[in-house]
């Protein structure tokens, strides 16, 4: 929650109190560049060899080093520029129905709950610190033929007969909002509550109906939260490759099993490699266009 | 309606506070279900020793049945040992990142390892699999334990940094500045003045760290062999001769586990910050 919360918050940290620099030392550069060689070795300087694989030639089970678009056309065309196209639509409209499920739950939390407020966000939070592949797992139970969702689903006569709902896109698109509704609530409960009351009595007693309010104060206020909560539910379902794999079957491949299937059966390094990057390239863009619609928001009711 | 307008109005916030509340209910119980029906699986018959979606019958019998299993155990051990390997660097490299990002001298470095650290969380986790497998495989270094902990602990440390940050965010520099002033050296301060008041933040990251890197399955699944098996990879590959009884229990006893740690380091939290209360008011 911490992290999440720092996250939508962007702060600057403060040049100092006094507002002189402090005296560089010794230390300062130590503790900066630990972290960076670290992370430099184990994560930057992976992504780079990713990157400069993407443009090499492929051979049987190798990688002769050179400059071509290939890699790139072939993931852009035909299977994979479909699977490309479709991971896209799919973590877009999964991220917005997460964002539209979420935002109730947030604005409940913000507004409705004084005492007992720890309790209302530790019960959204202690599924998400229990295994991932667990819960996925268990959902699958859930949804399959013959689970508890089809008995449930029968006795409230919403449904008759037996459920087929795993091995389709529906079934990855429940996985994935249920993965990351608790990603989402959280950076909208952060922003949500920190609107100060009394802006939104001003609003009231200026006439504007609590709708209204809500249309016109509470939600461009929230936008923050939004963006981070779109970053944040967005980016990990473009790569997501567990959920698809286990609820959606043969018919659910997206991106991130796509890339795997590269690396670990098909053994094409470089097609993988440039599967990888446009992944990336679309997180950047991502990233790019929801950061816009935060500018200028930085100090909204800190 | 415009006769009795103030009590409409009551009327219609009292209609949308209980759909409010349903919603929220509705969320609690959709995120719960298949945790509770994990633990239900881990009760039941099942068919011929493979586990069914179809309630066959209660037992006990898989809760020994996963204590005796030794593939199993083998995977829970070196999960807890990788896990707590990761845990430990990301909290030293994490709480290093976290503290520079706030206080280093210059605003160019700041900013740099801000934008490090956000990369950490934003890079898709399958892509830092394959790129990290790519590493491991173009400089011939062998997969062991040592390289597994190596390639999980970018995260770790990201989620460390983060909650470190926010806690260096709120520390009162004027401490430090009077410590200055009577004589100690920055490094005097960091360990003596800046350290303890970092600690529970630190310990917290630590924890949560641990729990992330125990669950940890993207990254993992590329970096494992028949050798070394964590639990959570070990249950993905599990799953394709359909889930064994076993995992559900064993899957619910690491739950509980979790919960007990997490709940013991938030009632600790809260005795420690009464005790701060207390000792404020004295």
């Amino acid at each position: 929650m911490v992290v999440l919360s720092s996250i939508s918050r962007g702060v600057e940290p403060a040049a100092g109190r006094s507002g002189r620099r402090p005296m560089p030392h010794p230390m300062d550069h130590v503790l900066a560049a630990v972290p960076v060689f670290w992370l430099a070795i184990f994560f930057l300087a992976p992504l780079g060899f990713t990157v400069v694989f993407s443009f090499g030639h492929a051979t049987f089970g190798g990688v002769e080093p050179g400059f071509t678009f290939d890699n790139y056309r072939m993931a852009l065309s035909g299977f994979y520029g479909a699977t490309f196209a479709r991971t896209l639509v799919f973590a877009l409209s999964a991220s917005g129905l997460c964002l539209v499920a979420a935002f109730p739950v947030a604005y409940f939390i913000a507004r409705h709950t004084q005492r007992r407020r720890n309790l209302a966000i530790g019960l959204i939070l202690i599924p998400y610190f229990s295994s991932f592949l667990i819960r996925v797992m268990s959902l699958q139970m859930l949804m399959s033929r013959g689970g508890v969702a089809e008995a449930v689903l029968n006795a409230l006569r919403w449904h008759q007969g037996p459920l087929d709902v795993l091995d389709t896109q529906t079934a990855v698109f429940i996985g994935m909002v249920y993965a990351y509704l608790p990603i989402a609530i959280v950076p909208l409960y952060v922003v949500l509550d920190r609107i100060p009351g009394p802006l939104l009595e001003a609003s009231r007693d200026l006439g504007a109906s609590r709708w209204r309010t809500f249309l016109f104060v509470t939600l461009p206020l929230s936008r923050p939260g939004i963006a981070t909560a779109a970053l944040l539910t967005a980016v990990p379902m473009l790569g997501e490759m567990v959920i698809p794999k286990l609820l959606g079957g043969s018919r659910g491949v997206l991106m991130g099993q796509a890339i795997a299937a590269q690396y670990l059966q098909a053994q094409n390094y470089p097609l993988g490699s440039a599967m990888a990057v446009l992944v990336l390239v679309l997180v950047a863009i991502l990233v790019t266009v929801l950061a816009r619609l935060t500018k200028g928001f930085a100090e909204v009711g800190r | 309606m415009t006769v009795f307008p103030v009590r409409s109005d009551a009327w219609r916030q009292r209609v949308t506070n209980t759909a409010l509340m349903l919603w929220y209910g509705a969320a609690v119980l959709f995120l719960f279900a298949p945790i509770v029906a994990g633990i239900g699986y881990s009760f039941n018959l099942g068919v011929v020793n493979k586990q069914t979606a179809t309630l066959t019958g209660w037992t006990l019998q898989w809760y020994p049945a996963a204590w005796y299993d030794l593939s199993l155990r083998r995977a829970v051990e070196a999960s807890l040992e990788v896990a707590l390997w990761s845990a430990l660097i990301a909290v030293a490299i994490g709480s290093a990142l976290g503290y520079a990002i706030v206080r280093h001298p210059h605003p160019l470095v700041r900013r740099g390892l801000t934008g490090l650290t956000y990369m950490l969380l934003i890079v898709p986790e399958s892509v830092v699999g394959v790129s990290v497998l790519l590493f491991y495989a173009v400089t011939h270094i062998p997969f062991d334990t040592a390289t597994l902990i190596a390639g999980i602990t970018p995260m770790a440390i990201a989620v460390v940094a983060l909650i470190v940050r926010a806690r260096v965010l709120t520390l009162d520099r004027r401490v430090e500045e009077a410590a200055a002033d009577l004589g100690s050296t920055r490094i005097k301060t960091l360990w003596f003045i800046i350290l303890p008041q970092m600690a529970p933040a630190i310990a917290t990251a630590g924890l949560m760290a641990y729990t992330f890197s125990f669950d940890n399955l993207v990254v993992s699944a590329f970096l494992t062999t028949p050798q070394i098996n964590t639990f959570p990879v070990y249950l993905y590959g599990s799953l394709q001769y359909g889930p064994a009884p076993t995992v559900y229990a064993a899957a619910s006893i690491v739950f509980l586990f979790t919960l007990l740690m997490l709940g013991g380091a938030a009632l600790l939290y809260r005795l420690r910050r009464r005790r701060n209360a207390a000792m404020a008011v004295l």
